[in-house]
């Protein structure tokens, strides 16, 4: 009898996938949709601002629902008898910035912040970005720098003097997606979007000393899994300008802090070798999937078969001791590498390469294989400890696959 | 969540590398989600077209009030029902629609699509549609039960009793799949 639980698991593991037909028919439609809308909501939306203006009492609220961009449940306490701040001046005040230095500190975990250097073009979007990641994020990797110039993404591992490059936009866009998180234009907006599904409080303090900065503090009033239940944003009264966020959890009755967002150097100009590797040692061990075809183009064979063949190919490209072919279907890690890793052996013959998995998280494939290799004069069968090398398509270039697995640990 | 948000922001503004990322970011598991209501993929594609021409349409407008997931999810089974019925009209039971196991043109499509998942997904095909709508929307969309309750306008109870003789029902005709 199959038990009921293998059939949930069977179906929340469907997954469909759309062909680029669909995407180009869907995508194609709803552009002109959203051109269309954009037309029609410019002729008919009426002047917010002026309908701000028009009202002291509903100001505050209303800045909140043009920042927003929704009808919140927000109940606003405003300490003072005449409150002058609203929260879309911090906004305004934060678009012409082009410049900006954040660091970003998990309060219970460590002191070291990540830290991150963003300039924005005329535009407000990212030109550039450098981003350091400290050890503990990513223990595995150690510390490691990511950098964002002219569409490629570079990321430097120093632990593993590894330097990869590439230029792939779903990842960039991720990345990107993170670091405009913290971008202040849109931290009073985050806030208070990431509570309008529950009733929130919002209260403003803005002190008479204009020496100390306005605080504005968003709280939960109801349970919720949020990460968080209160931010505290932390407003500079003179340039109107966030200094910091401060993000707490509600945890036994009493609110922990949870993390901290710093914001410095707004508008001072950011020295160019920020966003470049300068000092990134010249024995790195260097991947860059921008200037090099990487791994086997697929053609018409089934992702099962060109993942068997780049297997295959791998394999005879170290039978022929071609490191320099061996690492371009290996992710493009360069010929000396490989030879470090594997020159040591002498592959003889392929045992056999067996069908491939998929790996539905990482949508890699896993092809097993069983090698013969020769070491220290011992012949023997050999398939590394995982029993398969996984194989992909690869970032930023479509259509070619290559090895991935154990990249970094070579 | 922070990200939907900004980018439903976005989107009222015009932008449309917001929603190209929405699309993006949601496309594939909106298609699962219609096919495994729809049981055929061109009337799974179609849905989700219409879903996401339609919350482009309204975007200069759109108010997010909950997950926009679980937006976009309601949106696919309000138009995979409204397909269902227009088919019921045209005299097309709803329980013999003959499933297509694939056309997906997508070579990893063909890759995921294993034997299994095939069976499965003829066996979804065949139960009723409020089951099957019970089960998919449960498991595949995430939603809870009361979500489910209140878009099909019944009490979460029918909803509880209509998704175990979902499961029930699958079990048994997977079951007799394997005794062949």
């Amino acid at each position: 009898m199959r038990p009921a639980e293998n059939i949930k698991k069977l179906i929340k593991n469907l997954h469909d996938t759309t062909s680029a037909q669909m995407d180009e028919r869907v995508l194609g439609d709803v552009l002109r949709a959203l051109d269309e809308s954009e037309k029609t909501s410019a002729a008919t939306k009426p002047n917010i601002r002026r309908q701000i203006m028009k009202s002291p009492i509903t100001k505050l609220a209303a800045a909140a629902v043009i920042i927003v961009g929704v009808v919140l449940s927000v109940t606003i306490w405003d300490k003072t008898t005449s409150t002058a701040y609203a929260l879309e001046q911090t906004i305004q005040a934060s678009h012409s910035i082009r410049y900006l230095h954040i660091k970003s500190f998990m309060v219970s975990i460590s002191d070291e912040p990540i830290e991150c250097w963003v300039e924005f073009d005329p535009s407000g979007q990212i030109k550039n970005m450098r981003i350091n990641k400290p050890a503990w994020m990513t223990p595995t990797d150690g510390e490691t720098v990511i950098i964002w110039k002219d569409g490629k993404m570079k990321f430097w591992i120093k632990k593993k003097n590894f330097l990869f490059i590439q230029k792939d936009q779903e990842i960039a866009a991720q990345v990107l997606s993170m670091v405009e998180q913290l971008d202040p234009k849109h931290a009073v907006a985050n806030i208070l979007q990431a509570q309008d599904e529950v009733d929130t409080k919002v209260e403003i303090d803005e002190p008479e000393n204009k020496a100390e900065p306005i605080i504005i503090t968003a709280t939960s009033l109801v349970e919720n899994d949020l990460p968080f239940q209160r931010a505290i944003l932390f407003v500079d009264q003179a340039t109107k300008l966030l200094n910091s966020v401060e993000l707490h959890q509600l945890k036994d009755g009493e609110y922990i802090p949870l993390s901290t967002v710093e914001f410095y150097d707004y508008d001072i100009p950011i020295d160019s070798k920020v966003f470049t590797l300068d000092d990134v040692p010249s024995d790195v061990m260097r991947v860059d999937q921008t200037t090099q075809e990487i791994g086997l183009l697929q053609g018409d064979l089934t992702d099962n078969e060109i993942a068997v063949e780049v297997v295959r190919q791998f394999f005879e490209a170290l039978i022929a001791r071609d490191y320099a072919k061996a690492g371009r279907l290996f992710g493009g890690v360069p010929a000396e590498r490989i030879q470090k890793k594997y020159g040591r052996i002498r592959l003889i013959r392929i045992v056999s390469i067996g069908k491939p998995v998929l790996n539905p998280l990482t949508t890699e494939l896993k092809v097993p294989y069983v090698v013969e290799i020769e070491e220290n004069g011992v012949i023997t069968e050999w398939k590394t400890k995982y029993n398969y090398i996984p194989v992909r398509q690869v970032h930023g270039q479509p259509g070619r696959w290559a090895t991935t697995g154990g990249l970094l640990g070579i | 969540m922070l990200e939907d948000k900004l980018l439903v922001l976005k989107c009222r503004r015009g932008s449309r590398d917001a929603m190209c990322r929405i699309y993006e970011k949601y496309k594939d598991y909106l298609l699962t989600l219609a096919k495994g209501l729809l049981s055929e993929q061109d009337a799974a594609e179609d849905v989700v077209h219409d879903v996401f021409v339609r919350f482009a349409r309204s975007a200069g407008q759109f108010q997010l009030t909950g997950s926009l997931k679980g937006y976009l999810a309601t949106c696919v089974s309000n138009l995979a029902r409204d397909k269902i019925r227009a088919r019921t009209r045209q005299a097309e039971a709803l329980d013999s629609v003959n499933p297509i196991i694939s056309c997906s043109d997508n070579p990893e499509q063909r890759v995921i699509e294993k034997e299994e998942l095939t069976r499965l997904r003829q066996a979804i095909s065949q139960i009723p549609y409020e089951q099957r709508e019970a089960v998919m929307l449960h498991l595949k969309g995430e939603m809870k039960f009361r979500e489910i309750a209140k878009l099909q306008g019944v009490s979460v109870s029918t909803i509880h009793g209509r998704y175990r003789y979902g499961l029930d029902k699958l079990r048994s005709l997977l079951n007799s799949e394997v005794e062949k």
